[in-house]
């Protein structure tokens, strides 16, 4: 009876690595040694399940050197580890329960309505300095104007709202909620495109729209409102360039914008060390499981989402096989060493061109080397070098379509130097600066005579 | 002073009793059985919080509805009855303000304006609290996940080659050269090895890096403090005891949580606190954030029972924050620990108080529940020393068990800079080691947590090593207590007066008490030779 209930739990997964388990069957020399358990303890092992909780080799292992007394109680444990495994409403908490007779259950997911703002002002994004040139003052991202309200983003006809999205949970180290003010206050934003000598705040309408709120203890809870206004933004002609938080926000992010644009209406390209396709998650929404959730759901088509720098901890048969069965184009920093950046780069612009018309474009610092990110909640050794991700974001940025931008993951107080800062600045830069080229009218690759060389 | 030496001549007496209860401890006796808590310990399935969650602070005297004047009543022509009497209700003070605030704003607006500003405001009061239906009651986990409890599943001791129950060294040489744990001592695993080692303090590490929300802390905090915990359980030279061999201390690991969910976590901690406190061991446990405190004594209580703990809370911060959507946080668990019955609010101490909050709705809440607490602003006032006697005082009334709930926030940010939520103006590491020590000594202590240590935010490393000292100092104050050394702020007479010459008038006394104490210890090695 119990052991029907494991069989069936894990009939109903079918994931590739349970396939793969499946597969494992007892080595010819060891079959004497499971013939000696009873047919419950024979079974479980057979099944593979017991691969979930040690690995192939010390299973065999075990079943080597045990006698049957010291195996049976071995596989009792194991088949025990099954059966509490999945969720028992008995036992487990299903549901976080929350506390309904606050008074501020939902504050924080609705903004002042007009009547209340305590100033008038004719809408249209502001200044926040006294002076015509300033130098320093209340940062902004850019050091742009400011806007706060949709009807600000309209009056302006404001081509790029930045937005500050400071969720501070997944699975990585924390400080991800101090980013968008880290990267406010560290201002290296918004400086001429030394390709094209393009200046982005000279071509674009460029307001910091402020942070969306997060509930910091839930990211369940943060989804909707994010979502919301991610798409009321989008819906107002803005791009959205969001900045993280942790990379659980690229889900309402993306999904946000496909409400304002449609449903696979736009490709992704995601630049990130891990491939946030976990599967069986026991949230409903986390980072790992990010790019999962707008795949599983339709929000963007496998097929036009290109990954790049997939490395670390989270790459595995599991995740690399059901990428590919959702026909993403991943590259792997093995690729990137095998091929050498260069070509990888001209074979991921390819993939892109050939995409659809319009991308998102959204980057995990992780993907960028430590010793230039060390602040990335998620790091991982090796990585792209930073000048290689600014050129992958600022051509697609300039070739094509921007729907909307996101950069996850710094956690700012995890570098003293502040160099990580300066580098999530670099790349928010990179696609502003491929837009504004865009928007010029340029060819992507355009390169401004003067800066080619001195002519000499 | 004179009191202080006279009491350490009852120290021989006192120890032969100790010895005598320590042996009566060592005999066979059978493993107390884990305990099964009453009330819900914790919510299953997706039912629903099953306390009263209302806070009674913010519940508002109702106040009559406003009189609205002849003179602004054309203004209000576009407002249906009860939109008119919405206007006249306390709820519109919230944002009209005064009735004469209000007449104000009603006669610069336009019936228009009138009606949009009204609607605006109900839209708000209907917006702010939980709507059935609207809201979800919950945070839906996802059920249908296969490795729903992954994160918390335990290794079955079948799975690793069969050893004997008790605590291991991880060392190659004399517990020196393994893997590092608190203090480099040895490593427990489950409830066996504590009582098979007859272990008097478990000292566990709980990586939640949920609560503050802010920065990081998780399980940095816990292997950094084993990296340089290496005070922790080493000799004290102010007391002369060495709590290492006074005591049997054990890591006993770190305590699964989901760093996705706060709630979530609190269960799993509650079991593994009341697995330790079950076997008779004090835990103490490291973290992580504050939200801890709340599965730290709620599974104390599951073992010593309801309200039968008093806690004594040092922080900045007052942490009985209750009334947000969620039931637990860094900030709350204070309140929910007195709400769901495990502590009563009069049996709390708080101490170090110095936030901006609470206000005076929540200290007038605490003066009124019989709460004590001791700010700074009385340290201010009062002077240190008052306040340290007169909270030893306090916790030891009656000889009620302690827990003991030490954020290390309630220290001066210059001691302790990588902590979540600093506030200037704090204790000193000098207050501090004293008051832990002396409560460890003194009361009677069955718990003990030091929680909000986010390390990467200190490349000096002195945060993680004042830690490690706080811990030193209540390991040092358990095995006082151990061998009797309760009387009022012990202090060796030895090291604490060189005794060469009369500087203070009173050499002969710690001569005498230094003799004292010589002949207690040879007595004692007289009858431990006499029992063998």
């Amino acid at each position: 009876m119990r052991y029907a209930l494991v069989v069936l739990l894990w009939a109903s997964l079918g994931s590739p690595v349970e396939t793969a388990r499946a597969e494992w069957t007892v080595p010819d020399e060891l079959l004497a040694q499971v013939q000696a358990l009873n047919d419950e303890q024979a079974e479980f092992i057979t099944s593979g399940v017991a691969l979930k909780f040690l690995p192939e080799q010390q299973l065999e292992h075990e079943l080597a050197m045990r006698d049957t007394e010291s195996l049976q109680a071995l596989v009792n444990d194991l088949i025990s580890l099954a059966l509490q495994m999945g969720y028992d409403p008995e036992r487990d908490m299903g549901a976080t329960p929350l506390n309904l007779a606050s008074e501020r259950f939902n504050r924080g997911t609705l903004p002042t309505p007009a009547p209340l703002r305590e100033l008038k002002r004719d809408p249209g994004p502001f200044s926040v300095h006294r002076y015509l040139f300033p130098k320093s003052g209340v940062p902004t991202f850019a050091g742009a104007k400011v806007a706060i309200w949709p009807e600000d983003l309209v009056a302006g006809k404001v081509d790029v709202a930045i937005i500050g999205v400071p969720s501070n949970a997944g699975s990585g180290r924390r400080d991800a909620g101090n980013g968008p003010n880290a990267m406010r206050a560290t201002n290296t934003i918004a400086t001429p495109d030394m390709q094209s000598l393009v200046d982005p705040l000279e071509v674009l309408s460029v307001v910091d729209y402020g942070d969306f709120s997060v509930d910091w203890l839930a990211t369940e809870l943060s989804v909707n409102h994010v979502t919301d206004m991610v798409a009321e933004t989008a819906g107002t002609g803005a791009i959205p360039m969001i900045v993280g938080g942790d990379t659980s926000m690229l889900y309402p992010g993306v999904k946000g914008v496909a409400r304002a644009h449609g449903k696979s209406s736009f490709g992704l390209l995601h630049l990130n060390a891990h491939p946030d396709a976990q599967q069986h998650g026991d949230h409903t929404v986390s980072d790992r499981q990010s790019l999962f959730l707008l795949l599983e759901e339709g929000i963007v088509d496998g097929a036009d989402t290109v990954q790049v720098g997939l490395r670390g901890p989270e790459v595995s048969v599991e995740s690399l096989q059901w990428l590919r069965s959702k026909k993403v184009r991943y590259h792997t920093m093995t690729e990137i060493e095998q091929r050498g950046f260069d070509k990888v780069l001209k074979r991921v612009l390819r993939e892109v061109d050939r995409g659809p018309d319009a991308f998102f474009v959204s980057i995990d610092v992780s993907v960028i080397r430590p010793a230039e990110m060390i602040a990335a909640g998620r790091v991982a050794p090796n990585g792209l070098h930073i000048d290689e991700v600014t050129q992958v974001i600022r051509h697609v940025c300039a070739a094509k379509e921007i729907v909307g931008f996101e950069i996850t993951d710094l956690a700012p107080m995890l570098d003293f130097s502040r160099l990580s800062v300066i580098n999530a600045n670099a790349v928010l830069n990179a696609c502003l600066a491929g837009i504004a080229v865009r928007k010029s009218g340029l060819d992507p690759d355009y390169i401004h005579p003067l800066v080619r060389d001195h002519g000499r | 002073m004179d009191d202080r030496i006279l009491r350490t001549g009852l120290f021989a007496v006192i120890l032969a009793i100790a010895a005598i209860a320590a042996v009566a401890r060592a005999s066979d006796e059978p493993p107390p059985p884990l305990p099964t808590p009453e009330t819900p310990e914790h919510v299953t399935g997706e039912r629903p919080y099953p306390f009263d969650s209302a806070d009674p602070r913010e519940e508002d005297e109702d106040e009559p509805p406003i009189e609205l004047p002849d003179s602004v009543s054309e203004n209000l022509s576009l407002l249906s009855p009860d939109e008119i009497e919405f206007l006249k209700s306390q709820d519109a003070r919230r944002f009209a303000g005064s009735e004469e605030d209000t007449i104000e704003a009603l006669e610069e607006r336009t019936p228009e304006e009138v009606k949009a500003w009204v609607n605006a405001m109900q839209l708000v009061i209907d917006h702010n609290p939980y709507k059935e239906g609207r809201d979800s009651p919950n945070i839906p986990l996802n059920m249908a996940s296969p490795e729903f409890n992954a994160w918390r599943l335990q290794r079955p001791r079948s799975m690793d080659p069969e050893r004997e129950p008790g605590p291991i060294s991880l060392g190659r040489y004399d517990g020196y050269g393994g893997p590092p744990t608190f203090g480099g001592l040895p490593l427990a695993l489950t409830r066996e090895d504590l009582i098979a080692g007859e272990v008097d303090v478990a000292i566990l590490g709980a990586p939640l890096n949920m609560g503050s929300g802010w920065r990081d802390s998780g399980e940095r905090a816990t292997a950094d403090l084993r990296l340089l915990g290496w005070p922790i359980g080493n000799r004290d030279q102010y007391v002369q005891v060495n709590a290492g061999e006074v005591l049997n201390i054990v890591d006993y690991g770190d305590v699964a949580v989901d760093n996705n969910s706060t709630e979530r976590s609190m269960q799993h901690v509650r079991d593994i606190v009341r697995e330790i406190a079950s076997t008779g061991a004090v835990p103490m446990i490291v973290g992580g954030d504050h939200s801890l405190e709340y599965p730290n004594v709620a599974g104390l209580a599951d073992v010593y029972g309801k309200e039968k703990l008093s806690v004594i809370h040092f922080d900045s911060h007052y942490d009985a924050w209750w009334g947000g959507n969620h039931l637990i946080g860094h900030g709350y668990p204070v309140y929910r620990l007195i709400n769901e019955g495990h502590v009563r609010a009069a049996d709390y101490i708080q101490v170090g108080l110095r936030s901006g909050g609470p206000d005076k709705t929540g200290f007038n809440w605490m003066r009124e529940q019989g709460m004590r607490y001791h700010n700074m602003a009385e340290v201010e006032q009062r002077g240190w020393d008052a306040v340290l006697d007169r909270v030893v005082a306090e916790a030891s009334e009656e000889g009620r068990k302690l827990h003991i709930s030490f954020d290390i926030d309630v220290l001066d940010p210059a001691f302790t800079p990588a902590t979540g939520t600093p506030v200037p103006g704090g204790m000193t590491m000098r207050e501090a080691i004293t008051i832990v020590r002396r409560l460890c000594a003194e009361s009677n202590v069955v718990g003990f947590d030091l929680v909000e240590l986010h390390p990467a935010l200190d490349p000096t490393y002195k945060t993680t090593l004042n830690s490690a000292h706080i811990i030193k100092a209540c390991l040092t104050g358990l095995a006082m207590n151990r061998e009797g050394l309760t009387a009022g702020h012990y202090l060796s007479p030895l090291s604490s007066e060189h005794a060469i010459d009369d500087y203070y008038g009173d050499q002969q006394q710690f001569l005498n008490a230094t003799k004292a104490e010589e002949e207690a210890e040879e007595e004692e090695e007289t009858g431990d030779a006499a029992d063998e």
